[in-house]
């Protein structure tokens, strides 16, 4: 693999058309599994909250229902970060897609395949991905932790709530980044297009 | 109305492909500000945590809680207009493969298949035409809904955003106080739902601009038409889509029903709160069916370019 320069892109060149970088091809294997935990998450998590809207109007113990909503948010949370999880690995698939299509057509035209590097937002994408990803599921973690704690009289539901404020803020930054860090993903598309059309031409010029 | 929709995603025929658009641009900078806003929530968040003063640290909370859901109203707006964005670019990606395919094109080894016929490809099966297949219903709406979508809930979420800051002023007046942050909350998750509804008929857009263009390409080369039936997973994609919608809109009403009073709104509120969540979870699923089904779409595409360059069909 050598690098050079089209258009003012920064491109990877090969003889051969290359096949999907690691990041694209856990793309394609792992959105089904990550959907699928998205609708358990999202379905568990629903259903601890009416478990805990019947335990507020019975009149059960505080520490019940305050332990509760620490697990039920736990839960949907586990959705949230698995449903970003796959929309950002579906979006790996799809510049995966055009990675693999646009060298294939390169090479049965006969030319040397130019594939676009990987772009800077590109690699912002993944780290915000990752760096989403941890701060959700830390927080979830400490949810459980908490939720565990309160109910077993360690902490008290005063204690409990506090964290719980604390970590609602830490949970809505983590959503916050990963929606920015799709955008990024989605950005790198215009790129990768906006290469496409130019080579594309630039192939029938060199007939 | 649908033509000034559609002129915004649809660049003319035969523009230059070169020089930047400014959605991306835009689309980023709203992600920025949205994230930011999401910052400052947190550090209220931490500040009501730590406050002595129970009604402060409520107060607190009722404006964090409006300045979040904007935050990531906002974000999704930048979305949107990377979208706008990624839909202009197919179009010139368009304009670059009609002009270029002539020149990259195999002479025909006369093997042409028939117009009607069915035929399974690694991508699904597909259906074969002599020209342009008529546009699906769901791809006719995708096209004009997306913009009324995303500015009623753009209105909903400034709204619920102005409804959180009454909220916080009628904290410890019970009645009032519970009234406005159903409004509050009702609204703003009104508001992400059309938000996300709004992001999903763009992807419906997006591949109806596939299917499309993709035909065009194929008519101009003077081939015949393969158009890939409507996969399942684009089928998933509208169920999910809808449903989320739905569960958006109910959960709007029952709020407005707490707000014009209920026994008991403590219960309520514990299990409308994640029923609004699970009414985006099921909008964010089905946007992930939407990007499998464009990331197949793609694959079939570029699979016929390579065939029309290397057999001429």
């Amino acid at each position: 693999m050598a690098t050079a320069t089209f258009d003012g892109f920064k491109v990877d060149e090969f003889d051969r058309a290359p096949d999907m970088n690691l990041p694209q091809k856990l793309g394609t294997r792992l959105w089904l599994p990550m959907w699928i935990m998205a609708l358990m998450g999202f379905g568990v998590g629903f259903l601890l909250a009416i478990v805990r809207a019947d335990a507020i109007a019975t009149g059960s113990a505080e520490t019940t229902i305050a332990s509760l909503g620490h697990v039920q948010a736990g839960f949907m949370f586990i959705g949230f970060a698995s449903v970003f999880a796959a929309i950002s690995l579906a979006i790996a698939r799809i510049l995966g897609a055009f990675r693999t299509g646009g060298s294939s057509v390169q090479e049965v035209t006969g030319n040397r395949v130019q594939v676009l590097a990987m772009p800077r937002m590109a690699k912002a994408f993944i780290v915000g991905m990752m760096m989403a990803m941890m701060l959700i599921v830390i927080a979830v973690i400490i949810h459980f932790v908490v939720g565990a704690s309160v109910a077993s009289g360690a902490t008290s539901v005063a204690d409990g709530n506090q964290a719980f404020e604390i970590l609602d803020g830490v949970r809505r930054l983590g959503v916050g980044i990963y929606l920015f860090s799709i955008a990024l993903g989605l950005g790198t598309i215009i790129t990768v297009l906006k290469f496409q059309a130019s080579k594309i031409r630039s192939l029938a010029r060199n007939v | 109305m649908a033509a000034t929709i559609r002129s915004l995603t649809r660049p003319a025929h035969g523009a230059d492909n070169r020089p930047h658009t400014k959605h991306r641009t835009l689309g980023l900078a709203l992600g920025l500000v949205g994230v930011v806003l999401v910052l400052i929530a947190l550090v209220g968040n931490i500040s009501a945590a730590n406050a002595t003063n129970e009604a402060s640290a409520a107060q607190t909370l009722a404006w964090t809680f409006g300045l979040t859901v904007l935050g990531f109203g906002t974000v999704k707006f930048g979305i949107a207009v990377i979208l706008v964005g990624i839909l202009v670019r197919l179009w010139l990606r368009v304009d670059s493969v009609e002009a270029s395919l002539p020149a990259l094109r195999a002479a025909s080894d006369g093997n042409q298949l028939t117009a009607g016929q069915s035929i399974s490809t690694a991508f699904g099966p597909a259906v074969i035409s002599t020209g342009q297949p008529k546009p699906l219903t769901i791809h006719r709406m995708a096209g004009t809904m997306w913009a009324p979508m995303l500015a009623m809930g753009a209105m909903a979420l400034v709204a619920g955003f102005v409804l959180s800051l009454v909220w916080s002023a009628q904290v410890g007046n019970d009645e009032s106080a519970v009234a406005a942050s159903a409004w509050t909350q009702g609204l703003q998750f009104l508001g992400e739902g059309f938000l996300l509804s709004g992001i999903s008929f763009l992807l419906g857009s997006i591949l109806a601009s596939l299917r499309e263009g993709g035909a065009s390409v194929q008519e101009s080369v003077g081939i015949v038409v393969q158009t890939l039936k409507m996969p399942g997973t684009a089928k998933i994609f509208v169920v999910l889509m809808m449903t989320g919608l739905m569960v958006s809109i109910t959960q709007f009403v029952l709020y407005l029903v707490v707000a014009a009073g209920v026994d008991n709104p403590g219960a309520w509120f514990a299990w409308l709160g994640p029923f609004r969540e699970l009414g985006l979870g099921l909008l964010l699923s089905g946007i992930v069916m939407a990007l499998v089904t464009i990331g197949n779409v793609l694959g079939f595409q570029f699979h016929r370019i390579r065939e029309i360059c290397a057999v001429g069909r």
